[in-house]
């Protein structure tokens, strides 16, 4: 087991413009939990998940990580521990598949290593194992990312959140450009891959039925503050109204 | 909501001033630099090559330059009591020996009279001497063009870098490396190789250098623009995770910018080769050297036939750059 747990301690974030995109939070996930944080666009999910690698920083309270705060002085050496899998997959579309997923150790080379694309036979190994561990083929290695579907190139990415071998997974709406069957598999395969290692995934989400298919546990956030926490079979219909309300209200005016 | 919708004309009266201040510019300007007579004179000389005009100064002109290109120069001949080792047994290929006659007056010390002599000079002929000569003094400019461009992406590359945000996160860096890559693209070639021959000599080095300088200058800007117009999520990705600058350039940007880089470079590498035929002109290296040697001497068969070799490696260049550009991108 190699999680870490994660504990937002009345965590609030401001934007410069003045919005408040979380308003004091307060919650921990133990390690290796598959933890999907719920709630419609703009509800906060992204901000709360860049707040634990400090892509955002927190304006008051903060983020705790297996007992390091998360601060400017800790944040290079928590990072190298945090796995992120993105939205838009976040690949380079013109290197190869391997490249990308050999990118995911970047911090962990040597800056030559880098630089010549001369990588130790261990990465080498290492990303080849994942390539297969998350279902593509040996022909796919040396082909462009953008060659690829958008399935796969999420496959690339988890593979490269992997490379080395992360306490923390944070997935930011890691299928939210995916259509539903893809986005099955491929929270499937995230979440095999997370117990496999014991890893703590954060995963925010949209949809209401992968939430309820895939997590641990489920936390919803509505306008920057959590509305329900909880597994997901306490999740009732009138949690559900709640959380969507104002996408309702919304789409009726 | 009752007003019906109105469609503005496309021009207003900021644009009719725009229009008029253009032609107005372009009618001073085009004064300024008898653009007037220009036509006048083509046309003349049109006009007397359909014979509707009597004469054309400028189509004499022309006429006599090109006239005077021909016979190009193909061999190449040689006194033989002008070359050190000289052989008779063993020529170059091709080579045969020329003796030539030639009757001298010259005062015998003997008589004190003045007697003929015959005297015999041996040349060595080389029948295609002279188009080699041609040939590695182009070879020559093409590897000036090779190593100004090398030069160029030697220090082009570093100060895109040093002044991208991407890559150097200290604005005075950055301020300061945009400074020097716009004096580098502020010297034209042929005014740096003037001043560079003084200083390295005649050859090819003041050459390389003032084509490795311009050309620095240019990638270096296109190449730091392209790095920040990049898709910033890969880059975010790898600041995610805790990788370094320089390996979060190599993994997220360059590739991105890789098929703009070796398209700039290529036209660079074109627009070498053409710079290095003219900067030859200073004394910097190169054919550009040899043609206003022998233009300076009106040696005008030598000159067409370097202007030839110009204008074929030129088509030569233009189809090679098209191979590579399918090749690279």
């Amino acid at each position: 087991m190699n999680g870490m747990d994660i504990r937002f301690d009345g965590l609030s974030v401001h934007y410069a413009d003045g919005t408040c995109a979380l308003g004091g939070i307060s919650f921990a996930v133990p390690p290796g939990q598959f933890c999907v944080i719920l709630g419609h666009s703009g509800a906060g999910k992204s901000t709360l998940l860049r707040t634990v690698n400090g892509l955002v920083p927190a304006s008051g309270g903060g983020v705790v990580l297996g007992g390091k705060a998360v601060l400017p002085a800790t944040l290079p050496a928590l990072r190298r521990r945090i796995g992120m899998i993105h939205q838009h997959f976040g690949l380079v579309p013109r290197a190869t598949v391997a490249t990308n997923v050999v990118s995911g150790a970047a911090p962990a080379m040597p800056l030559w290593r880098a630089l010549s694309g001369i990588y130790t036979a261990e990465h080498r190994a290492k990303a080849c194992d994942l390539l297969a561990a998350v279902g593509l083929e040996e022909a796919h290695l040396q082909r462009r990312a953008e060659h690829l579907s958008g399935g796969q190139q999420q496959r690339v990415g988890i593979a490269r959140a992997f490379m080395l071998d992360p306490a923390i997974i944070l997935a930011d709406e890691p299928v939210a450009s995916l259509d539903p069957r893809i986005s099955r598999e491929v929270l499937e395969l995230l979440r095999e891959q997370a117990r496999a290692r014991g890893t703590t995934v954060l995963c925010s989400l949209h949809q209401l039925d992968l939430a309820r298919a895939f997590a641990d546990r489920i936390i919803a956030l509505k306008n920057g503050s959590v509305v329900f926490d909880g597994p997901p079979a306490l999740l009732d219909a009138r949690d559900v109204a709640e959380i969507y309300a104002e996408r309702r209200l919304a789409a009726v005016s | 909501m009752d007003r019906p919708w109105r469609l503005p004309h496309p021009y207003g009266w900021r644009g009719i001033a725009i229009a008029i201040g253009a032609l107005l510019l372009i009618f001073y300007t085009g004064q300024r630099v008898e653009m007037g007579r220009m036509l006048a004179l083509t046309g003349q000389a049109l006009l007397a090559q359909v014979g509707l005009a009597e004469r054309s100064q400028v189509a004499d002109g022309l006429g006599s330059a090109i006239g005077r290109l021909v016979p190009l120069q193909i061999s190449d001949r040689q006194e033989i009591g002008r070359i050190e080792h000289f052989d008779a047994g063993r020529l170059p290929l091709f080579a045969h020996l020329e003796v030539v006659e030639t009757r001298e007056d010259r005062l015998d010390p003997m008589t004190s009279k003045m007697a003929s002599h015959t005297v015999r000079t041996s040349y060595l002929v080389r029948p295609l001497g002279y188009v080699q000569h041609v040939a590695l003094k182009m070879l020559e400019t093409l590897e000036i063009a090779l190593w100004g461009t090398l030069i160029a992406i030697l220090i082009g590359l570093p100060l895109a870098m040093l002044s991208a945000p991407a890559t150097m996160p200290l604005a005075p860096v950055r301020i300061a490396a945009r400074a020097i890559v716009s004096f580098f693209r502020a010297i034209p070639e042929l005014i740096s190789a003037l001043f560079l021959v003084i200083a390295y000599g005649f050859g090819p080095i003041a050459g390389v250098l003032a084509l490795g300088i311009y050309a620095a200058g240019f990638l270096g800007k296109f190449y730091a623009e392209d790095m920040e117009n990049v898709d910033p999520r890969p880059q975010e990705a790898l600041v995610a995770i805790g990788a370094g600058r320089l390996a979060t350039w190599r993994f997220a940007i360059l590739p991105q910018v890789m098929p703009q880089y070796i398209g700039y470079t290529l036209y660079i590498l074109d627009r070498n080769v053409r710079m290095a035929t003219v900067i030859g002109l200073v004394g910097a290296g190169g054919i550009g050297q040899e043609l206003k040697g022998r233009y300076d001497m009106y040696e005008y068969g030598h000159v067409g036939t370097i202007l030839i070799a110009i204008f074929l490696v030129v088509l030569l260049l233009d189809q090679g750059n098209a191979r590579l550009r399918r090749f690279f991108l």
